[in-house]
């Protein structure tokens, strides 16, 4: 067999019509379901990394929440000494402190808050993969919503025991938890994906997020309740605009306060969800072709 | 034909040269359009890598290989066409395979493992054999930031052949590490070839490329130049490389030519044992320099004299004038003369010619070529192996008693007793 020579030499100009095959989002779902193991693994790493070399390991995700649970104690029942704001009370008349108040909120906000802080640079410090093997690309932010969310799972088991010891059993209002988490995760992941890809070519996002969400949690009642703003109907109008404030409020009576999701409000972010979820979907899988060549 | 393991359909690929890469907010706003320049990296490749074979990428460097092989790999996606791949790969890039610096050399066989689509048991089940392969056992506790170049390599390979994925795409890993793992690599990489699985790697090292390949493609500036068997093409690569177009002549430039010029050589060719013009050349077989002169004046008693060196003309490996072997010329108008030495003797390697035209005794040279041709020497398939610049036919004896008994010596050969 000679040696053949196959093309000509090459033609000046780059081709005008481009024929590419593009990716299809069915295509990309069907990636990140094969994947599934990669994603575990992922996650598996995310977390390795953020404990390496320390004492505790997976043990801190336990502590943290145990401290800060007795920190906001401490602080709100002898320094501050306030009882503000649990303005609805539990039906069998329980009292609820306000630590725990506050903290049942913030469980699911810090998955949220959590979610889209470490996937904005997801991809962009994904770059000694992206630029060694092929993967599907949108698992990047979708570890990062997992790995936050075993981080919640740590702080929701340290919730469930503190309600349990503290103001009494959970009602089967409990049920409903998963659905309102899932909310959560649906809207994290939407807008997960554009974070991550967005970052990637612009990287103030990295730095926009962070304030953005300061901002956001003090849009959203974590330390206050929706009664609190009642007075002033503006207020209390833009935050129920606010696509946290269904979760966050339902996840809080379904857990402490034994009284049915907020499911209006839930619903309103449902539909935000799943808005940020199409949108985030072909931002990043219009984009990703790129990522192996700017990260 | 065959299955393709990987079919490239007009693949162009470009890069953005920005010169002033810009990735903040500001500079996007303060200056809308971003400087750059496209430059086309592949240019319309189309290509087949047939299933089960070995197929080499060579080319300058920035000729396109990497961007082929990532392309390949599916890391890089083209600008236009495509690239097809039936079956599972793995790819090697640049010594890596996506370790995660901060985890340590087991946690990372894992997680390559299942970025190359192994489940964790089945990269629990090979295990062993990836770190017998590494040769690093007691590292594997160690976060891989802390790992040499070498160690780093070796990890990489072992765990992207003990994936065994059916396609292997390799980017220059045998250039790396000690002697010892380098031969690990080939054996791994034989064994791979042996069990029928597909192989493309890049490499500048045109002794793998030859010894571990069947097929090679040349790449230029982007396009394809050539494809085929890799010794041919290897071989006129390399022809290009160390000799220039292997076309017509062009001559030497001034600064290698010198002489009275009553006589010119007026074009000189190298040519093989076919008659075929060509810079490249193998040992053991012809190789024939046809020289055209034109005289201006009738000349007695002309020396033709020709010379061989090493291209780094350090070693002076030939050296003789037509005289010596019974030709002495009369030049008059135009006439041509052939050197031939019907069995090459040189080895693998560069070398340089030097022709010249001069008077019996060299007191007046005519024209001289001074290391003005360059040629390259390839292995022959047909030879035994053997180290060093020269081939030389040679015999081994051996017998026992008397060291001088070699008279009548109890030898299979009788070809010295004649």
């Amino acid at each position: 067999m000679g040696s053949q020579s196959l093309t000509a030499p090459p033609p000046a100009l780059p081709p005008r019509a481009t024929r590419r095959r593009p990716v299809s989002i069915r295509g990309s779902l069907r990636e990140l379901v094969q994947a599934r193991e990669l994603t575990v693994n992922l996650v598996r790493r995310d977390l390795k990394v953020e404990h390496r070399g320390t004492f505790l390991g997976m043990l801190w995700s336990l502590a943290t929440p145990l401290l800060l649970v007795a920190l906001y104690y401490v602080v709100f029942k002898f320094i501050i000494g306030a009882h503000p704001a649990v303005d609805k009370p539990r039906p069998d008349g329980n009292d609820v402190p306000f630590a725990l108040y506050f903290f049942a909120g913030l469980t699911v906000w810090n998955l949220f808050s959590n979610s889209l802080s470490r996937s904005t640079t997801s991809v962009t410090s994904s770059g000694y993969l992206l630029r060694k093997v092929y993967l599907p690309k949108a698992i990047l932010p979708l570890a990062s919503v997992l790995s936050s969310l075993v981080t919640f799972a740590f702080e929701f088991v340290v919730l469930m025991v503190a309600v349990l010891l503290v103001v009494g059993p959970p009602s089967a209002q409990l049920l409903w938890a998963p659905a309102i988490v899932a909310v959560a995760l649906v809207m994290a992941y939407g807008l997960a994906l554009l974070l991550s890809a967005v970052n990637v070519f612009l990287r103030d996002t990295a730095h926009f997020i962070g304030i953005l969400l300061q901002l956001w949690f003090w849009a959203t009642p974590v330390i206050y309740s929706l009664q609190f703003v009642a007075k002033n109907p503006g207020v209390a109008t833009l935050l129920k605009l606010n696509p946290m404030t269904g979760v966050v409020v339902s996840l809080r009576n379904v857990t402490l306060l034994d009284r049915g999701p907020e499911l209006g409000l839930l619903a309103g972010d449902l539909g935000f969800a799943l808005i940020a979820l199409a949108v985030g979907a072909v931002v990043f899988n219009r984009s990703q072709r790129l990522f192996a060549e700017l990260v | 034909m065959a299955l393709s393991a990987i079919a490239c359909h007009d693949v162009w690929k470009s890069y953005r040269v920005y010169h002033e890469p810009s990735h903040t907010l500001k500079e996007k706003v303060l200056f809308r359009r971003n400087r750059y320049e496209e430059f086309w990296a592949l240019k319309g490749i189309d290509l087949e890598v047939p299933v089960g074979s070995t197929t080499g990428i060579i080319g300058a460097n920035g000729s396109g290989k990497s961007t082929m092989l990532k392309t390949m790999a599916r890391i890089l996606t083209p600008n236009a066409g495509y690239v097809e791949v039936n079956g599972t790969m793995a790819s090697l890039l640049e010594l890596g395979i996506g370790f995660h610096p901060d985890l340590t050399g087991r946690e990372n066989v894992f997680l390559s493992g299942s970025l190359l689509g192994r489940t964790r048991r089945d990269v629990a089940a090979r295990y062993d054999e990836i770190v017998d392969l590494a040769g690093i056992e007691p590292f594997m506790d160690v976060a891989v930031k802390n790992y040499s170049t070498g160690m780093y390599a070796r990890l990489a390979f072992a765990v992207a052949v003990s994936v065994e994925p059916e396609i292997l795409l390799v980017d220059e890993v045998l250039s790396v590490g000690d002697e010892d793992f380098q031969m690990r690599c080939y054996d791994r990489i034989s064994e791979f070839k042996a069990e029928g699985r597909t192989i493309v790697l890049v490499s500048h090292a045109m002794d793998s490329i030859r010894s571990l390949c069947d097929r090679a493609v040349w790449l230029e500036e982007g396009a394809l130049r050539e494809a085929g068997e890799a010794h041919d093409v290897v071989a006129s690569y390399l022809g290009e490389v160390h000799g220039g177009p292997s076309g017509p002549s062009e001559g030497p430039s001034e600064e290698r030519r010198f002489g009275s010029g009553e006589a010119l050589l007026t074009d000189v060719v190298l040519l093989d044992g076919t008659g075929r013009s060509t810079s490249t050349f193998r040992t053991g077989e012809p190789l024939v320099v046809r020289m055209t002169y034109a005289a201006k004046e009738p000349l007695p008693n002309v020396l033709c004299s020709a010379s061989v060196y090493r291209a780094d003309g350090l070693a002076h490996l030939l050296g003789q004038n037509s005289r010596s072997r019974g030709l002495v010329l009369e030049l008059s108008g135009r006439g041509v003369i052939e050197f031939t030495v019907p069995e090459l003797p040189l080895l693998k390697g560069a070398y340089v010619l030097s022709v010249a035209l001069h008077d019996d005794p060299v007191t007046k040279i005519y024209d001289w070529h001074d290391r003005a041709y360059s040629f390259f020497v390839v292995d022959n398939p047909r030879l035994p192996p053997e180290a060093g610049m020269v081939h030389v036919e040679s015999r081994w004896r051996t017998w026992t008693g008397d060291p001088r008994a070699a008279a009548a010596p109890p030898a299979p050969e009788v070809r010295s007793a004649s």
